[in-house]
């Protein structure tokens, strides 16, 4: 691993956009009349991946089920990154756990939003002088909503996911957007962590320019780093080797050749 | 039996040299030791007294003293008590024998011991990295280590300060501690 004093330090944040801007010209009517109801659809079927880093999973289960339940709201829980649309943090995100984090929000599909839950991702929380949590989740993702409070109560949790539904009805939840547009200050957070060589396997400019998010805070000084270091994705070979399997598969040749 | 095979540990205990028991309650007996001297206890402990399960290694560090404390928890199942053996090591060069051939559970807790705290365990089978395999900084249990400085110098912080809160403040009321006094949130601002 490289040393910290080998990443550029990210210059500071630049302001982020949230949200349509009022008034925006479209120049067909209808469009936005599709445009709200694909947003109402999308608040409405909500699917969830909670990755309980810390503590404050603790409150989810009541917030699941029948005490308070979150299905009432369309929000279920989803078993893998790629079919979900939420990314629940809920709680202390240790470094080594951060990475983890990361690989699973890059493979969720857009559009897509993250939700910290606990004051821990907010800043830390009870572990704001710990060397092994990181502080500000947003500082490695763009995060959707916070939701403060060590630990938040249920009604919280249901009142934060309350809040998403209303940010996506009304289009102001496209914090994702801003993962690809300014890809370099979030991947310079990442490298002063996990060092220069850091790569996930998640090739995100390309992605960027797929949603045509591509802009001049894509790429910087990080990218260039990592394109340095970057070593080629490969597709994994396919291969089925389950002995039975093709024990069964020659002696069902054999018989072929035989008839 | 149990209670023969207490009285013959005190006795044996009493006899050797150089260590220092102390029964801190019917179940726990303290016992110091020299470095030197600590794998043959161990051993004692564990062939003739039946103290078979090393339960734990912990480490402190006095530095003001210049020393790595070892504490090595047995426990016996069959006098149902626990010896902690105490043994003090210098810091420099921080290096101490395993005990992985006298218990085999020690490689794990030399290998937690020297990630945190950088002591070398000569023997020891694996001393690679163990629980924090993104650490590129020196070993973070040790006294000398600045938790507070390395995390203001590889994060950033979150300036939360809304409107809501100034309008409290502007009325005398607001959260305990005024933000540019909170050690953690303004620190950084402060300093550049
Ligand atoms: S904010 Fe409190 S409850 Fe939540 S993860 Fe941190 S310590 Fe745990």
């Amino acid at each position: 691993m490289t040393h910290i004093d080998q990443v550029p330090t990210p210059g500071a944040p630049l302001p982020v956009e949230i949200g349509v801007k009022a008034g925006a010209a479209r120049t067909n009517p209808f469009a936005r009349v599709f445009d709200e109801l694909v947003r109402f659809a999308q608040s409405r079927s909500l699917f969830m991946l909670h990755y309980c880093t810390g503590c404050g999973a603790v409150e989810l289960p009541p917030a699941m089920t029948s005490r308070f339940d979150m299905e009432r709201l369309g929000i279920q829980p989803m078993v893998s990154p790629r079919q979900a649309d939420i990314l629940l943090i809920t709680g202390y995100v240790s470094v080594k756990t951060l990475k983890r984090v990361i690989l699973t929000y890059e493979q969720m599909n857009s559009p897509k939003y993250v939700i910290g839950i606990c004051s821990c991702t907010v800043n830390g929380g009870m572990y704001w002088q710990s060397y092994a949590t990181a502080k500000k989740l947003n500082d490695y993702m763009p995060v959707d909503i916070y939701i403060a409070g060590c630990m938040p109560r249920p009604e919280a949790v249901i009142e934060g996911l309350r809040g998403l539904i209303e940010n996506i009805r009304t289009g102001r939840a496209d914090a994702w957007k801003d993962y690809y547009r300014r890809y370099d200050y979030y991947l310079g957070n990442q490298q002063r962590l996990f060092g220069a060589d850091w790569q996930t396997s998640t090739d995100v400019i390309a992605e960027a320019r797929h949603y045509d998010l591509f802009g001049p805070a894509t790429l910087g000084a990080h990218t260039a780093l990592l394109e340095q270091h970057q070593r080629p994705l490969e597709a994994l070979e396919m291969r089925i080797e389950i002995p039975e399997l093709m024990r069964r598969r020659s002696r069902s040749d054999q018989d072929g050749t035989a008839q | 039996m149990t209670n023969e095979l207490t009285t013959w540990l005190d006795t044996l205990l009493a006899e050797l040299d150089g260590i220092e028991v102390r029964r801190t309650s019917r179940r726990r007996l303290r016992v110091e030791v020299a470095s030197d001297a600590l794998p043959a206890l161990l051993e004692l402990l564990r062939g003739r007294a039946s103290f078979v399960h090393l339960s734990a290694i912990s480490c402190v560090d006095w530095i003001d003293a210049g020393q790595f404390e070892l504490v090595y928890h047995c426990w016996s199942y069959e006098i149902q008590s626990l010896v902690s053996v105490h043994t003090r090591i210098p810091r420099e060069p921080g290096v101490y024998i395993s005990v992985y051939d006298i218990y085999t559970p020690a490689a794990f807790f030399e290998r937690d011991i020297h990630e945190m705290f950088g002591v070398w365990f000569e023997g020891s089978p694996d001393l690679s990295r163990f629980i924090l395999t993104e650490w590129d900084g020196p070993p973070p249990m040790r006294k000398d280590f600045d938790s507070e400085a390395w995390v203001n110098q590889h994060f950033g912080w979150q300036d939360y300060h809304p409107d809501w809160l100034k309008d409290l403040e502007a009325r005398g009321g607001g959260i305990a501690v005024p933000p540019n006094e909170q050690r953690f949130s303004r620190r950084t601002v402060d300093e550049t």
